[in-house]
């Protein structure tokens, strides 16, 4: 092994680096559609949870906060149903809906 | 060397150069309102960053034997160990405090992604605690074996990085140059080494 091999796989790695993150959940109704945040949070605390955080990405409404159970997580709702895709701690699947 | 280069190469200056993200990062948690949570990437990229410096030290030098950086940095290799230590101490900071209660935080700690940091952070301890001459003196042979729990620690660091969080992409930037330049050395060591092959047949 030489040092251009080390090169190119030091580059080809800073290069494949951004082609790799990708979110974990992603929702494609259309913006025009979708219900606001805030009642996307009003309608979480009804239900007991507690938002810490809440912010779009992939197209979801990503939420930080403790569920009604009692879990801290990290959780995607559909941005016009609010239905619960996706729900996560520390990386590890909590909940995940069918497709 | 020069006035200036001496001065570049004092050890207050390395540590205050090795501080500076340190200092950006506590007056971030400082200010009212801050979120810790979001701390929390920013403070352990610094400690693996430093972690993957201080262990591709050794097999760049072999590969760059008469590059100066190389050497230079080499030579404050320990500084920059030690430097991985605090940033995943302050890292370990931060978390505590984000999560506020010992019961969050052990309702995750079987998670793949925690139990590797706190893990990688226990390994971390005696490297940071025998980082000085007076414990090399002390454990002799025995210093440098155990130094090289910096590898299990770094693995650990990379399970915990990838398993936390949202992409593979900025944890494998990090680690994939390391392996490439620990696969060179130990590349290196077996063809530099026949009388070792000898033995075995």
């Amino acid at each position: 092994m030489t040092l251009k091999t080390i090169a190119a796989v030091t580059i080809a790695a800073c290069v494949a680096a951004p082609a790799l993150a990708t979110g974990k959940m992603t929702c494609d109704a259309p913006q025009a559609q979708w219900k606001p945040k805030d009642q996307l949070e009003q309608t979480l605390a009804k239900q007991g949870w507690q938002v810490r955080k809440s912010k779009v990405d992939g197209g979801c409404y990503e939420v930080y906060g403790t569920t009604p159970e009692g879990d801290r997580v990290e959780a995607y709702f559909h941005p016009v149903t609010f239905e619960k895709l996706f729900v996560s701690r520390r990386g590890e699947v909590l909940f995940k809906k069918a497709q | 060397m020069t006035g200036a280069g001496r001065l570049l190469g004092s050890r207050p200056l390395v540590w205050a150069v090795l501080s500076v993200p340190a200092v950006l990062l506590v007056t971030v948690a400082l200010t009212p309102g801050a979120d810790l949570e979001e701390l929390l990437h920013p403070s352990g990229e610094w400690s693996a960053r430093l972690l993957v410096v201080a262990l591709a030290l050794t097999p760049l030098s072999l590969l760059l034997p008469r590059n100066r950086l190389v050497r230079w940095l080499l030579a404050r290799r320990r500084a920059i160990g030690v430097a991985a230590f605090g940033y995943a101490a302050l890292h370990t900071l931060f978390y505590v405090l984000a999560m506020g209660n010992l019961g969050d935080m052990l309702a995750e700690l079987g998670a793949t992604g925690i139990w590797t940091g706190w893990l990688a952070l226990l390994l971390f301890v005696p490297l940071a605690v025998t980082s000085n001459d007076r414990s090399m003196r002390l454990l002799r042979a025995g210093w440098k074996r155990l130094q090289r729990l910096a590898y299990p620690a770094a693995l650990l660091t990379l399970v915990h990085w990838v398993a936390i969080h949202d992409g593979v992409g900025a944890a494998l930037a990090h680690f994939v140059p390391l392996a490439a330049l620990q696969a060179y050395r130990i590349h290196r060591l077996r063809s530099s080494a026949p009388a070792f092959s000898g033995r075995q047949t």
